[in-house]
């Protein structure tokens, strides 16, 4: 064997640079309340600065964030009724994007026209719809009502917002990276299938609770079932039930970003719990701040790896590996133009799991860890 | 940025399998006994009478997920019995 089949047989990555394009769809901003004080609130996002505002009207606009005239910045501008003023010259937009006023001048000039996006305003959050082809939201790709979050039986939302200096694929693929649970967040998954269809990518997982991991809450949490579907490119909702010996508390997770960049985005997250007998008022807000935290936790988990790792486009699979070629797939039909969805990013595909394997070897692990935190336990 | 191909696929391609209820041909792959790939295509879906149960409960329900064809699972069982589908598995 030469020198050089042996370098043929070595794996490479392969990585095209990042899209230079932003997904088409809608993108959670964050929530409406911190939005909508009727002053400008400044966004980075789809490579863009953004202003977003509520206006006189009650309506929450968004627009560019520089002024067609002489480029002054809308975010550090004011509401003047219905419209944003600019701080430069105090040149009026609408929210429609159009120019209502100049008021050191007689006629506002022609093309007086600037980016304005569709916004949505729902069960407390504020969404934008972006569309590189300028068309306007299809009915069908709309973000489902949660209907706890407007509910008096369930907790307002607890929301964290954070940073990520990687391009938005890496999160995308968590939905299919069933190992990457035990490994980066402690979990036991014992069932894991993901379903694509349409502009829905949904990943359905049952996992055990972990003995060995530290137990400081008093009851155990035995395990959890979570049905987690991102609709369109940014927005999971995630029903995720906690399973306690004495209770099931009743979730609804969402996981949300949106691109600052084509390297770089806003990766939200919010929880919401159903309040019950055993967790009345203040218990299921305590209860929403642990689970945000532990979900903070991950999260801050998934950006350690994400700041270091590669991108990478042909990853080397086994047969217990998720489905990470379908769901870019999926992935890929909000970057192309709505003419050029091929079918097969929009059919069906199901893919279940067997579990039996990777659970053999971790609940090795956890028994492991278990012998040497009793044996520690006894040195003490 | 166009996607690449599953590798796992040129080991043990996706294989043809029809439902025995709707008739409808869907695309199977087994890793395991317990591991399945199903490819829907339009017609399929279009013509899957489980799913449109889901989807008509779902109008009420707000968002449900239809979680897989029981008929289908059964037909690609029995394909699987009758080696028309072979399991990964088993190849090595």
């Amino acid at each position: 064997m030469t020198l050089q089949s042996n370098t043929d047989e070595i794996r490479q990555i392969e990585a095209a640079t990042a899209p230079c394009r932003f997904a088409r769809g809608w993108h959670c901003l964050g929530l409406t309340k911190d939005f909508g004080d009727g002053k400008p609130h400044s966004v980075n996002a789809f490579g863009k600065k953004l202003v977003v505002f509520r206006s006189g009207d009650g309506e929450i606009n968004i627009l560019d964030g520089y002024c067609r005239h002489m480029g002054g910045d809308l975010t550090q501008g004011e509401v003047k009724g219905n419209e944003i003023a600019c701080p430069f010259h105090d040149w009026r937009w609408g929210g429609d994007g159009r120019c209502k006023r100049v008021p050191y001048s007689k006629r506002v000039p022609r093309l007086a026209r600037t980016a304005k996006w569709t916004t949505l305003e729902q069960d407390g959050m504020l969404f934008v719809w972006n569309d590189p082809e300028g068309c306007p939201p299809p009915p069908e790709v709309t973000i489902p009502r949660i209907e706890g979050a407007t509910s008096d039986e369930w907790t307002d939302w607890h929301w964290y917002t954070t940073t990520v200096n990687t391009n938005c694929r890496e999160i995308v693929d968590n939905v299919v990276d069933m190992a990457h649970f035990f490994y980066i967040h402690g979990s036991l998954p014992t069932h894991f299938k993901n379903i694509f269809e349409g502009h829905v990518a949904t990943q359905y997982m049952n996992s055990q609770g972990r003995p060995d991991l530290g137990d400081t809450e008093g009851s155990r949490m035995l395990g959890t079932t979570s049905v987690a579907s991102y609709y369109g490119p940014s927005f999971m909702i995630d029903d995720l039930t906690y399973h306690y010996e004495e209770a099931d508390h009743q979730t609804v997770l969402i996981n949300c970003h949106y691109p600052i960049a084509t390297n770089s985005f806003v990766l939200q997250y919010g929880i919401i719990v159903k309040k019950s007998d055993l967790l009345p008022e203040d218990l299921a807000v305590q209860t929403a701040v642990a689970l945000g935290d532990f979900v903070k936790m991950g999260f801050e988990q998934d950006v350690a790896i994400w700041k270091n790792k590669a991108r990478i486009d042909n990853p080397l699979l086994c047969e217990e590996d998720g489905p990470v070629y379908q769901l870019r797939r999926w992935y890929e039909q909000f970057y192309v133009d709505v003419a050029d969805v091929a079918p097969d990013m929009v059919e069906r595909f199901e893919h279940e799991l067997d579990t039996t394997s990777p659970r053999e070897e971790w609940m090795r692990v956890v028994e492991t860890n278990l012998a040497g935190r009793s044996l520690a336990g006894t040195v003490r | 940025m166009t996607v690449q191909i599953d590798g796992r696929l040129s080991d043990c391609p996706l294989v043809a399998v029809g439902c025995q209820r709707c008739g409808s041909d869907v695309l199977v792959r087994k890793g395991s006994w317990n591991q399945t790939s199903v490819q829907w295509n339009a017609e399929a879906s279009a013509r899957c009478p489980e799913r449109g149960d889901t989807e008509n409960v779902a109008a009420y329900s707000g968002r449900g997920v239809f979680m897989g064809c029981s008929a289908l699972a059964d037909s690609i069982a029995d394909a699987v019995r009758h080696g028309d589908v072979s399991v990964v598995d088993g190849i090595s």
